[in-house]
Parts: structure tokens; sequence; C-alpha cells
């Protein structure tokens, strides 16, 4: 174990993977990105560049701000660009005065809704779900990503991998398995649609963003295990029932956002260790 | 039980009206004689604020009005002040207003000024409840409600399972696929009602109505959707619906599939004006195939608002007025000087079982945004040129001329070698103009490289596409590892 350490911080020295590597937020940043751009270039989003610049821009420039006036850790910058990416990804909105708050409201509430020293509310979630609750000039596009199975496959995928190193895939897969499970009932089981019905109701790109990116993100889930599998089956659970009976379209955002608070009660609950970034 | 073969139907649209549940309908025609009616498109207008829908089916049926019917899934028992007859007219109006639109330029004289105005044409132009229930314990199908509205006898039913319902349209004379029963059930279960309809003879006669009328409803409901399932139910082709939406706050888009903005604003040549509506359907062929066939798109948004003065720019057919508006069913506009806000979207959606699983479920977003599908012509100038800039200018419509056919080919896949004449043209000129004097590798050369025919040239545009990607998500890689080890550097 020891020699493999040795091996790995030799190797995070001295090759790019090894480095790339090093830091989770790195390959999270790069497929956070290409989803971005897969977007753009192929599934004919209606695209401002300028729209997605100024929401990158005003996270990094909130984040450098936020982070000179309390711990100094620059590396921190990375969080700020995920949360710029998750918000590209996201968020629409023909103001860029709503882009900039939604940017300013996701990093202010890394800083603010704190307990124990830990955030726990996803940045992004709570910037997009204040800031369509504030402005009524922003929505969220749940048919953007459509429903082809190749990039539900490349999300699942690029997904694990980040997991398997952050090591949230329990909160991913309960989350998954639970609402896709419910789903599953009402749709073939009660109300007696086809089985391609109900896999087109889940293999819908926002929902695997939002169970492989939002829902995972090792900073504002539940330090435990247990505590994250109990989460992450109310979230689906309330999702589930939002979806359902009242039509939120965009249910699962509303969910996290709704249950983030629990994570305080959980923690205490369920103590264990807390998730840093970098392994050192 | 009888089987009943030589069955036709033909689902069109579907349309729902509202109140509280919003559920939409798709609603199938039902016909007894072979009547062929795929590739028609049905219409559809969709007027939604809060709960409250209203909705306007447009049927374009031609075959026997005794064998016309119609089943609709609706979600609500709607009453009968909630129906009436819509004028036919109204689709016409919205169609020219918000089809696609082609726009003229003319080139000036580069030796002389002189304008010409442009103008637009639009492919268009070329081309009660009483206690009223009758419980049939049989089939355990209730009819809720009969009304005779216009030349329409309308019945509402509901049903507890879908045997029974399928076995009462059966043995009341409507045939209806074998299909359609395993998509009745979910809309049983949902607690749907069935708006049933069927043409009154004698009533139309004495109307003196030659074709059938649209049906209009109103009622709530909390999804806004529509129920295109029932319409697919023995269809083997695709079909198409067009949408309009009428909404306050802003665009309306697809929830369960991708909306995508039909390819606008380009220029193309100056010959397809004689085939704008050849044009136009071979290029949303080519998009739907291109986009994966489970695409819906948007042909037009605007805020056609009272108070807004600019309703289109430029216009294809009238803006809707206060009374277009009222017949489509915006029921908030309440006078000529409303001030309230109107944003219509129109949505084109080709469908068909394997691609849309699905109803189709909308969401009002608060996008305002205007969008048109409009195609550009410029007109290279015609008259005799003698001064020393006609070569230049000639060279430049070459160029231009060359680029039209390449977006030509793209978007439709027609085989641009076919219009070697379009450029030709201006080969000619620029020799008579140029005293016999010729750039070789400027134009005749060029040609041959340049074109691709329709097929090689889109991939071609995907391969940019995908070297656009990967270069973008190296130089993303290399940020990335630049900046980690600068900042580790600086931690230590």
């Amino acid at each position: 174990m020891e020699a493999l350490n040795i091996v790995q911080s030799k190797a995070q020295k001295y090759s790019i993977i090894g480095n790339l590597i090093s830091d989770a937020r790195n390959p999270q940043i790069l497929l956070q990105f290409s989803f971005l751009i897969y977007g753009i270039l192929f599934l004919s989003w209606e695209v401002n560049i300028f729209y997605y610049l100024i929401i990158i821009g005003s996270s990094l420039l909130f984040q450098a701000i936020f982070t000179y006036f309390t711990d100094k850790n620059f590396l921190s910058l990375k969080s700020g660009f995920i949360t710029a990416l998750s918000l590209s990804l996201i968020l629409k909105s023909t103001s860029f005065w709503v882009l900039i708050l939604a940017a300013f409201l996701s990093i202010l509430s890394k800083y603010i809704f704190r307990f124990r020293k830990k955030h726990f509310f996803n940045p992004s979630n709570f910037g997009i779900i204040v800031t369509l609750l504030l402005t009524g000039k922003a929505w969220v596009s749940p048919g953007q990503w459509g429903t082809d199975m190749i990039l539900a496959v490349l999300i699942i995928i690029g997904g694990l991998n980040i997991l398997l190193k952050v090591g949230r895939l329990d909160a991913a897969l309960t989350f998954l398995l639970t609402y896709s499970t419910l789903l599953f009932f009402r749709i073939v089981v009660y109300y007696g649609w086809e089985a391609d019905v109900f896999f087109h109701s889940i293999s819908n790109g926002t929902l695997l963003l939002f169970t492989f990116f939002m829902i995972t993100d090792p900073k504002s889930s539940p330090d435990n295990s247990t505590a994250r599998i109990i989460w992450a089956f109310f979230i689906a659970l309330l999702s589930f029932i939002l979806t359902s009976w009242f039509y939120v379209f965009s249910a699962p955002l509303w969910a996290l956002f709704i249950l983030s608070p629990f994570t305080v009660l959980l923690d205490s609950l369920f103590k264990s260790k807390r998730y840093e970034w970098i392994t050192k | 039980m009888k089987i009943l073969r030589k069955i036709k139907l033909f689902s069109f649209f579907a349309m729902v009206m509202q109140i509280n549940v919003m559920y939409s309908f798709c609603g199938f025609y039902v016909a007894k004689a072979d009547a062929s009616l795929f590739n028609k498109t049905s219409q559809v207008i969709f007027v939604r604020d809060g709960n409250r829908s209203v909705v306007t089916m447009s049927s374009d049926y031609e075959g026997d009005l005794s064998e016309f019917a119609m089943v609709v899934p609706v979600p609500e028992l709607i009453k009968e002040q909630n129906i009436r007859i819509a004028d036919q007219l109204i689709f016409q109006k919205l169609d020219a207003y918000s089809g696609a639109r082609l726009v003229e330029y003319f080139d000036n004289s580069p030796c002389r000024q002189y304008i010409r105005p442009s103008y637009a044409k639009s492919v268009a132009e070329m081309n009660e409840i009483e206690d009223f229930v009758e419980y049939e314990e049989e089939y355990s199908v209730s009819v809720e409600a009969k009304y005779q509205i216009g030349e329409y006898d309308i019945l509402i039913l509901s049903a507890k399972e879908s045997d029974g319902l399928q076995r009462w349209l059966t043995d009341n004379g409507y045939k209806i696929p074998e299909k359609a029963k395993e998509v009745l059930e979910p809309y049983i279960k949902n607690n749907m009602k069935f708006f049933v309809v069927k043409v009154n003879l004698e009533e139309q006669k004495k109307i003196g109505a030659t074709t059938l009328r649209p049906i209009q409803m109103a009622f709530n409901s909390d999804k806004f959707m529509l129920p295109i399932r029932l319409g697919m139910a023995n269809a083997k082709e695709e079909q198409d619906m067009i949408v309009y939406l009428f909404t306050k706050q802003g665009r309306v888009e697809t929830t369960n599939y991708r909306t995508v903005n039909m390819p606008t604003d380009v220029n193309i040549p100056e010959f397809v004006q004689k085939d704008f509506g050849d044009f136009y359907k071979d290029m949303f062929e080519k998009q739907w195939k291109k986009e994966g066939k489970n695409i819906v798109f948007l042909e037009y948004a605007w805020d056609v608002s009272l108070k807004n003065y600019v309703k289109c720019d430029p216009c294809a057919g009238t803006p809707p007025s206060y009374t277009d508006l009222r017949e489509s069913g915006v029921y908030w506009v309440t006078s000529p000087n409303d001030q309230d806000n109107v944003m219509f979207t129109r949505l084109h959606v080709r469908y068909d079982r394997k691609h849309f699983p699905q109803d189709l479920f909308f969401k009002q977003t608060p996008n305002k945004q205007n969008f048109q599908a409009r195609y550009v012509l410029q007109h290279a100038y015609k008259g005799e040129l003698s001064c020393d800039a006609a070569q230049e200018y000639y060279k430049k419509v070459l160029n231009r001329r060359e680029k039209e056919l390449t977006t030509l080919a793209a978007l439709t896949g027609w085989d641009i070698s076919d219009y070697e004449f379009y450029l030709d043209e201006i080969r000619k000129k620029i020799k008579e103009s140029g005293n016999g004097w010729i750039e070789e590798d400027n134009f005749k050369n060029g040609l041959e490289t340049i074109f691709i025919p329709g097929s090689r040239n889109n991939n071609k545009g995907n391969g940019v596409k995908w070297v656009t990607f990967i270069f973008l998500l190296i130089m993303m890689l290399v940020i990335l590892h630049k900046s980690s080890m600068l900042l580790m550097k600086r931690e230590s």
C-alpha cells in the first residue's frame, strides 16, 4: 500500500495523468467541459458564447475574492470553475445580470451556509434554485440533452470514474436505483406503459448529470456512507413525488435543495472523516 | 367478438383542453374506409396560462364524412359551454404568419448607386353537463355527457378498463385499431376522459359547412402536454404536427424531447425562389434525420402582445390581430388595447412510435427572444456593367454563389452538381468584363474542390465539429495540467 502511494506520488510529479488524477476536480472539469462543448457542437443548443464566458468569468472572480478574504487557498478556483460549468450546463437565461447573480449566489452559499467548517448546499444547485425563485428570468431546459443513449453512457462512465476516486458512488447509485425503481413501478407496472416509455423518462441527460455531478459533491454531501445512502434515498423519493404528482420537471434539483440542510443533522448523527480534494 | 379488418386509422394530432390537469389529447381519427390520410399535417392551437388551457384542433379529413370519427383523451369532463367551433381560417392565418420566410435583397450596381426594396414571401403563400350519466355495465363505460355542437355529435366517456372501452367503441360503430388498447389503458388509469366526436350529417347540411370545422375546448389541467401516443396506435409512417402555442411569459419548449431551432438566417441560391416550398420540405427532412428523429423543431417565436409594435421582421403574413387572438382562444386578451403579454411559439414535430415513446410535455420559459426561420436571397445585379469595378464585383458574386450552393447542399442534401449553370452564368460575365483575361485559379479549378455533394458535405461538417471538440479538450487538459503544477508549487 505504501509502495503504491510512493509510486503514485512520483507519478503525480512527473506525468500529466498523475497530476490530473491527484485532484478529483481535474477529471471533473474535463468531463463537464466536454459535455458543454458537446452540447454546443452536437446538440444544437441555442448558444451565446458570451453568456458562458460571463458565467465562468464571474464565478472565478467571486471565488477569487472570497478565497482572498478567507483561507487564501487558490486551488479552490477549480471548485469555482466546476460551479461555473454546472451552471453553464443547467441554467439558462437571456439576461447576463441573472447569470452573474447565479454565479454570485453559488459561490456565496459556500461561505454562508456552513456548519462545522463545511458547507451543506451544493453551490451550483443553490445558485440555480435561488436564481429561479428570485428572478423569474432564468430557466432549466430538462429536454436539452435529448435521450440518446450514447451521451447517457458517456456521462455514466465519466461520472463513475470521478466517483471511484471520490468515493461517493453510494449516493449516486442509491439515488438512481431508488428513483428509477419508483418510476418503473409507476410508469410500467401501474399505468401499463411499455418499457421504452420508462427508459425514455430516465435516460435523460439532465438527470444523469445531476446524479453524477451534483448529488455526489464530496464537499456538501454527508461524510458517512450510511448517512449518504439515507440522504440520497430521500432525495430520490422527494424527486419522484415532485415529478409524479406536482409535474415539476427539474424535480431532483428541487429535492436536493430542500434536503441539503439535513446534511448537518446526518453529519452529527453519523460521524466520519471529512473529504479532502487532494490526498496528501 | 367481431374482428374488424381493413381498419385504417389515421391519427393526427391530439387535442386537449384543460382546466386543471392539463392533459392533452392525442386524438386519433377513426375511419371505416381506407382513407389514406397519412402524410398530412395536423395543426393544434394551444393556449395556456397557469392551469387553464384552450386547445383547438384542426382536422384536414377529406374522406366520407359519415365515416369520420375522432377520439381524444381529455383531462376532465368538459362542459358544453367550454366547447365551441372555431374558424378554420385562423389556422391558415397563423401558418402564413409564422411559416418559414424567404427574404430577397438586390445588389446595387457596383458602377452606380440605386436602391430597390426588399420584400418577403412566406412558404404558405407558395405552397352541459346535467346529471347525465349513462353507465353501461356490460362495458364498464360511462357516457358522462352528450353534446351536439355545430355539426358534431360529441360524447364524453369515462372507462374503468381498456377492454370495455374498446368493445364499447367497436360495438357503437367506431372502429379502432387493436393496438390502441394498450395505449388506452394508461390514459384510463390517469383518470382521463375520452372525447369522442362524430359528424351529424343532418346538422351539417343545415349549417351548409362543406369541410370539418375545428373544435375548440377549454379545460383545466396541471399538465401541459399533448397526448400523441393514441394517434400512433396503428400509424406506420411518421406524422407531422404543428403546434401554435400562446403563453404569457415566454417561449415554450418540450421537456422530454430536445427542442431544436430550425437553421435560419442563411444565404441560399437565387434559383431556390421558385422551389422554396420544396427547399423547406427537404431541409426539414434532412435536419430531422441529422438530429436523430427524436426532436421538436422551433420554427417561430415572437412577442405578439397587442402593445408590441413589431410583430415580425419581415412579415410573411399578417400578424394575429385582437380578433385572431380571441379566435385562437387567448382568453386573457380582452380588448384591442389590452396590455397583457402574449408570446407565440410555433413548434413542428415529426413523430412516430419508435422515436416518440412518450407524449409531448411542454414547459413555458421566460425566454422572450424572437426567432424565425428566415432564408435570404441576394440577387446579383442584372444590368449591363461597363466600369472597372465590374470584374471585381463578379468575382465576389461567384465566390458568394459558391458558398450559397455549399450551404444549400448542407441544408437539404440536394446534389449541387445540377446547378453548375448558377456559377457558369457569372463565370461568363467575368470573362466578358475582363476583356478575355481570365484568372484561372479563381474559379473553374476552385469549383471542383469546393463542391462536395450533399452527404459528403455533411460528414465534413461533423468532422470539423469533432476536430474542434478534441482540440478544445486537449487545450483544457493542458490548462489544467499547467495550472495544477503552478498552484501546487505555490502551495508547497
